[in-house]
């Protein structure tokens, strides 16, 4: 079991600094991602495109190395949940844009694979929080 | 659970606070609060200048949509530069055209942001004069201007 959760905190922790340091590289075009998805207040894109990509990179490094292991799974399973019901809005609204999951290179678009996508993961962060130490 | 939910909390705060401090410093920092770059609206050509561009064959059109809809149904003459795989499609158009070459990019639907990227693309590689059609395919197939089918213009 130690190594099991050892293995799924270095994938999700790993996947999200990846997601996280693709945004650093280029937060102009990440500000634009956010902005197409029309949920925000202009205002606030930019403000979100600089601190979310850290945040990411901050929640998964953790998490990976093992320090606040249920604090940074809970973290990743919180934003997780933000970027679905984005996604899901987004479908709804029948927006056809780039996702700007993990930055704007090979951009997938919105859709239901990145729904699923969101929810393997969430399942991964959730069994984290169940079944890690503190 | 409680000291989880604060641990995760002091590590939103801490990345938040460490994404402003690295912008603050970044070379590709961008405007904490002001819009990021945005179409604005001259980036529009109106419909009517559009048709009248089209009629004298000063500009050059170009879809940027995916393939399966611009065989489907495109604007007379356009040609495809899907905004998705630019690159690919690039090449065969660019010797038709010079920097200050006339063009008009277009896709489908008032939030179709296709056109955008393309356009976006076109003037980073230098080209001045490019518009957009809002709208293009529907408003033009609805004004019953000429339209063709297929791969090819």
């Amino acid at each position: 079991m130690k190594w099991f959760n050892f293995i799924l905190r270095l994938g999700l922790g790993g996947f999200f600094i990846y997601a996280g340091v693709e945004k650093i590289i280029d937060p102009a075009g990440f500000a634009k991602s956010i902005g197409n998805y029309k949920m925000l207040p202009l205002d606030g894109v930019n403000l979100l495109a600089i601190t979310l990509p850290w945040i990411e990179v901050l929640g998964g490094g953790l998490l990976a190395i093992g320090v606040w292991r249920r604090g940074n799974a809970l973290l990743i399973a919180g934003l997780l949940i933000v970027f679905i019901v984005a996604v899901g809005s987004a479908m709804h609204r029948g927006l056809n844009i780039e996702c700007g999951c993990t930055g704007t290179v090979g951009g997938q678009k919105v859709g239901f694979t990145k729904i699923f996508e969101n929810l393997g993961l969430l399942a991964v962060a959730g069994w984290l929080i169940w079944k890690e130490k503190e | 659970m409680w000291r989880t939910l604060q641990r995760a909390l002091v590590v939103t705060i801490a990345g938040a606070v460490l994404g402003l401090a690295a912008n603050a410093v970044s070379p590709r920092r961008i405007p904490y609060i002001a819009p990021p770059v945005v179409n604005v609206p001259s980036d529009f050509i109106p419909f009517d200048e559009a048709q009248a561009l089209w009629r004298s064959g000063e500009a050059i059109f170009l879809d940027a949509r995916a393939p399966a809809d611009y065989a489907a149904g495109h604007i007379g003459n356009a040609f495809n530069v899907p905004a998705e795989n630019f690159d690919a499609h690039y090449s065969p158009v660019a010797g038709m055209l010079t920097p200050a070459s006339r063009i008009v990019t277009y896709c489908d639907g008032l939030e179709c942001d296709l056109s955008h990227h393309l356009t976006d693309r076109l003037r980073q590689l230098g080209y001045t004069n490019v518009h957009i059609l809002k709208n293009g395919w529907t408003v033009w197939r609805n004004a019953g201007l000429a339209t063709s089918t297929g791969g090819q213009p």
